[in-house]
């Protein structure tokens, strides 16, 4: 299966976490997307586990120094 | 998918520290692109020494009978594909250029904005160049379409569906914004479109470019400057100002964990951040002590957020 990456390096501030969490909440139980960002999303995983607690996987493919790249899955 | 920029962010730079910039950034390559066919032998000289520059596509504002070989032919030794606006190309000369293309063993994508029927024309005249030729099979072929998304100046309502129309022959994306122009994108629909292409499972290349000539400026300021410093003030003892909008997303994280611990206790820190700061509630939550701090919006979007945090 194709992987699938949102780059959020070019979405507006403001439209980062509600893009990432529309992305997420539209995969199908046992998918995945990658998350590419220009910093750690560290908050954003406290969000994840406080919003999404269960259902979400979490996994660094990539930890900087200039590129972060995380496997964010729909647990099945 | 990766992140590129184009040549036309930074004209003044050689092709060496743009591409020194691009790696500071983690951005993936280069977008070289030739505005006139007086700019092809640099573009010739470019390639042949750009070793060690990432080049990931080419960009001509038109193409003529002299002028399309030469692309077809940098194309394909690249291994990148051209783009150029599809208004600059009769849709009868298609065929032709695909046969021009395909001999070269390159790539023509033709570049369209969101119009829906312009994009639905577009993919038909594609279809009809690809009938009865030997290239015709498979989604790879010589031609393809290159989408231009232009958030500040044009709607982007009907971009998932230009998207689902076009996302077999998907090349390239081209973003006039992102970068130092993010902000200017707010509320503009960038973030939902984003969602849409990782979804359909694209794999190309996102190619950042400025909106207008104006920006300029701006962008060579964003490739030069790779941090930015804090801005905290310090307005009263027990009361610090922290405005993290200035600050680069990956910086703001330390610098509002590193104002929180700084704080005596009583203190509090008013935040200021462009997006909703719930993520930085959830982050002390997790981090901090339970029960050592209050939280509270005091302005809730949706340019401008506000949170007072109070160290107990």
């Amino acid at each position: 299966m194709a992987k699938t990456e949102l780059d959020i390096r070019v979405v507006p501030p403001r439209e980062k976490h509600p893009t990432i969490f529309r992305t997420f909440d539209s995969l199908a139980p046992g998918e995945a997307f990658t998350l590419v960002n220009d910093h750690d999303p560290a908050p954003l995983r406290h969000q994840f586990e406080a919003t999404r607690t269960g259902v979400y996987s979490w996994s660094y493919e990539e930890s900087g120094p200039s590129v972060w790249k995380v496997r964010i899955g729909k647990n099945a | 998918m990766g992140l590129s920029l184009s040549t036309a962010a930074a004209p003044e730079l050689d092709l060496e520290a743009l591409d020194i910039a691009c790696r500071d950034r983690g951005l993936d390559g280069v977008e070289l692109a030739a505005v006139s066919a007086s700019d092809l032998d640099a573009l010739d000289a470019r390639t042949s020494m750009a070793s060690g520059a990432r080049i990931v596509a080419l960009r001509a504002e038109g193409l003529s009978p002299e002028t399309a070989p030469r692309l077809a032919r940098a194309s394909g030794r690249l291994g990148v594909p051209l783009s150029v606006p599809s208004e600059a190309l009769a849709p009868s000369d298609l065929s032709d250029l695909a046969a021009v293309f395909h001999r070269e063993g390159g790539r023509l994508l033709l570049a369209q904005g969101c119009g829906l029927e312009a994009m639905a024309a577009l993919v038909a005249e594609i279809q009809v160049a690809r009938v009865g030729k030997p290239w015709s099979q498979g989604g790879d072929g010589p031609l393809g379409v290159a989408w231009e998304l232009r958030p500040s100046s044009e709607s982007l309502e009907d971009g998932s569906a230009v998207l689902f129309i076009a996302r077999e022959l998907l090349g390239l994306v081209r973003l006039h914004g992102g970068g130092p122009e993010q902000h200017d994108q707010d509320g503009l629909g960038v973030g939902g479109l984003l969602a849409d292409l990782a979804l359909s499972r694209y794999q190309g290349t996102i190619v950042l470019t400025p909106s207008r000539p104006e920006t300029l400026p701006r962008w060579a300021k964003w490739l030069a400057s790779r941090r930015s410093a804090g801005c905290g003030t310090i307005a009263e003892s027990n009361r610090v100002d922290l405005d993290v909008r200035p600050v680069e997303p990956r910086d703001r994280l330390e610098t509002i964990l590193g104002t929180y611990r700084s704080l005596s206790r009583g203190a509090t820190m008013e935040l200021t951040v462009d997006h909703d700061p719930s993520c930085m509630y959830y982050t002390l939550e997790a981090t901090e002590a339970e029960g050592s701090f209050t939280f509270r919006k005091v302005e809730d979007g949706p340019e401008v957020w506000r949170a007072e945090v109070t160290k107990l």
